[in-house]
């Protein structure tokens, strides 16, 4: 019997692995990518072929505004619970009592859809919780400037303790020695932090950071619940217009091309996440 | 070590553009095919949202176990929540995974028509004794797709006692009595006045208002909506919103909320409304203070707006079908199951038989409502197009961008215009 090769053993182990990848991954996004080219609708049957005008409909109108929503929506619902997930950090590793580590881990364990209604009532502006303890008539979902600061804010609660825990796991890694011998060479609090915490941090911060940034940038519940991407598309992500244009919309030539150059953005993150990652 | 630089990197990223490109060319049409799977089978599903809808869903229920339980047939019930429904409907009905009988808007009818997919049931239906009006909500392109199970309208509602502790006398008549009625119901603490809908997903709700102030909507194939009685009436609608007299954040659900705990004057809402509501309320006598009212007209001699509406139930060319369609007859035309379920839900059938019921011709509210609301009620004119309902999300969003001040009302339904145009196929 002809013995196996190991590129071929390698080639075999790899096949069912391969095979799914194709079947549920390649097949459905060239698919997808090949449907941006026509002009089709879900609820007819047959599509036209028209290039790219899919796209150039795109680039000249709806692209715009929802990448500038999708971005200061990924930019405010990284930054600030990774400043919350750091201090935090900072703080239980300082001595805070552990058993806030599970306190803090709560919004975390509850689905981001049961979270998304909880604000959404929160934020309700007839008969929100928000707005009865403030003595507020505010429209927090109802205006544009406050819907986007809301659907963060929602997001920042539900994200804010795994960014947490990780930061806490790296700052847990580094050794005291470091610490100690910044402070007999007369390093306070503050030049400790800078000096010593933070360079050995970089690593896992960037990684988290940049981890929290793309599953922003994709994020879809939160927004889909709160605001449904209003009002007047004030809160219109990338996840949300594909979505509407694909099934409130029924035209799937547009939702794919949106998605295409989703993606094609997507893919510029991906090469720096896995830059940093192999550095 | 081979690496790409970023020339290699732009030209890869060219040719697969191209690749791409060449092979949509090429490809296939992706759509669904012919309908498959046994007609005569004793088993089928039923899809409907009142099944998701406290108020009706044990009504509804008790329907399917009736028939299943007569027929000894099997039914498999799946529900989704109504601002959902159409689009999950579409993607099942696409993907071949909907099969037997659904419940439908009638606004629907025609988007789910276009699919080709819906069984014609001109047999049934000419043996179900239904009225004129009721079988034309459920046709579309020539055939009946769907067998009516309630038609009525949607129509403002008041609450009487509100009205009186205000001080409104008599029903408002005009747009301006309207008006001024809701600025005495604004001097009561905690009261919106109209919980008229704010939100994207029902600001459709606008379009009786435009034709109160004299926008046809459509003429022939020409959208009106941008006409000066269009911006009008949405001028007046921020006119209400900025002097809090509507409220911001306000669907259908959170208007029957606001009603139901007395805390709106008035709202939208179809005939079901009695039944939501006083399922919702805690005072229990609150149905009792529930009146319909015909719209308020621009100026008298003027006939009141209001939007027709009805429920059909269609049913899927494919496995199950002739059972399925068994099924919808009997659920919208026998008589007593009709009438047992008007007196449990308060939808008025749609046969002629089931509207002679004492149960029914017997009910003040829904006399009053036909005589008020129904007898003036007219089809969106746009339901005859397969991308109605993105007509109208393209007019609901330009109307918000008004209500919070991102656009004029003439240039928002300018560009409502404009989108829509392109959708009317």
């Amino acid at each position: 019997m002809r013995k196996l090769t190991n590129g071929q053993f390698a080639w075999l182990l790899m096949a069912p692995g391969v095979a799914l990848f194709l079947a549920i991954i390649a097949y459905p996004l060239v698919s997808a990518l090949v449907t941006g080219f026509f002009e089709q609708s879900l609820v007819r049957p047959g599509r036209t072929f028209v290039g790219l005008a899919n796209f150039a409909d795109l680039l000249g109108g709806d692209f715009w505004p929802v990448l500038r929503n999708t971005l200061v929506f990924t930019i405010g619902a990284s930054v600030i619970p990774f400043v919350l997930g750091y201090v935090l950090a900072l703080a239980l590793n300082s001595g805070l009592p552990g058993w806030l580590r599970g306190v803090f881990l709560f919004p975390w364990v509850i689905p981001a859809v049961v979270v998304s209604f909880l604000w959404l009532w929160i934020f309700n502006a007839n008969y929100g919780v928000l707005n009865g303890l403030l003595g507020t008539e505010i429209s927090w979902l109802g205006q544009p400037g406050t819907a986007m600061a809301a659907v963060i804010v929602t997001k920042t609660w539900s994200s804010f303790p795994w960014m947490m825990v990780m930061l806490l796991a790296g700052l847990q890694t580094m050794p005291k020695e470091l610490h100690e011998a910044a402070s007999v060479d007369g390093a306070g609090t503050i030049r400790r932090f800078r000096s010593v915490t933070v360079p050995h941090m970089k690593g896992i911060a960037g990684i988290v950071f940049l981890l929290e940034f793309i599953w922003n940038f994709q994020h879809f519940d939160t927004i889909y619940v709160l605001t449904g991407g209003g009002p007047a598309g004030a809160t219109k992500t990338f996840a949300v217009a594909v979505y509407d244009t694909a099934f409130k919309g029924f035209d799937l030539g547009h939702a794919t091309a949106l998605g295409g150059l989703w993606m094609v953005l997507l893919l510029v993150l991906m090469v720096f996440y896995l830059r940093k990652e192999a550095s | 070590m081979n690496t790409l630089n970023r020339r290699d990197a732009l030209r890869l990223l060219g040719l697969s553009t191209l690749g791409v490109t060449a092979l949509a060319a090429c490809a296939p049409d992706a759509s669904g095919g012919a309908p498959q799977g046994d007609t005569a089978a004793k088993a089928f599903g039923f899809t409907s949202w009142s099944l998701n809808e406290e108020a009706q869903k044990a009504a509804v229920q008790a329907i399917v176990d009736g028939y299943a339980g007569n027929e000894g047939v099997k039914i498999t019930t799946a529900s989704f929540p109504y601002n959902e429904y159409l689009n999950q409907v579409t993607l099942k009905l696409r993907g071949g995974q909907l099969t037997g009988a659904i419940q439908l808007d009638v606004a629907w009818l025609g988007a789910l028509a276009a699919m080709g997919k819906l069984r014609d049931l001109a047999a049934p239906a000419a043996k179900g004794g239904y009225t004129e009006v009721a079988l034309s909500s459920g046709q579309s392109g020539g055939k009946q797709l769907g067998l009516p199970w309630t038609t009525g309208s949607i129509g403002l509602i008041a609450n009487t006692a509100l009205l009186e502790k205000a001080g409104v006398d008599g029903v408002p008549a005009t747009v301006a009595e309207f008006e001024a009625a809701l600025r005495k119901v604004a001097a009561l603490d905690g009261v919106i006045p109209y919980a008229a809908a704010t939100k994207a997903a029902q600001l459709k709700d606008i379009l009786p208002w435009m034709r109160t102030f004299g926008s046809p909507l459509l003429d022939g194939d020409t959208i009106t909506v941008g006409d000066e009685p269009s911006v009008a009436a949405v001028e007046w609608y921020k006119k209400l919103y900025d002097a809090k007299l509507i409220a911001p954040d306000v669907d259908r659900f959170d208007a029957r909320a606001l009603f139901a705990q007395g805390k709106a004057a008035f709202y939208d809402d179809a005939i079901i409304a009695r039944g939501v509501v006083a399922s919702q309320a805690p005072d229990k006598s609150l149905a009792d203070k529930m009146a319909p009212l015909s719209r308020p007209v621009l100026k008298a001699g003027d006939s009141p707006q209001a939007l027709l509406w009805g429920h059909v139930i269609a049913v899927v060319e494919g496995e199950g079908a002739d059972a399925a369609a068994d099924f919808a007859a009997y659920a919208t035309s026998d008589t007593a199951t009709v009438a047992r379920f008007f007196e449990q839900v308060k939808l008025p059938p749609t046969t002629t038989a089931g509207l002679a019921d004492p149960k029914v011709s017997g009910d003040a509210f829904t006399t009053e409502w036909t005589e008020k609301i129904t007898k003036t009620a007219t089809a969106n004119p746009f339901w005859r197009y397969a991308g109605y309902a993105q007509i109208e999300t393209a007019i609901a969003e330009q109307v918000q961008a008004v209500l919070v001040g991102d656009s004029s009302a003439k240039e928002a339904l300018a560009k409502a215009t404009e989108t829509a145009k392109g959708l009317q196929k």
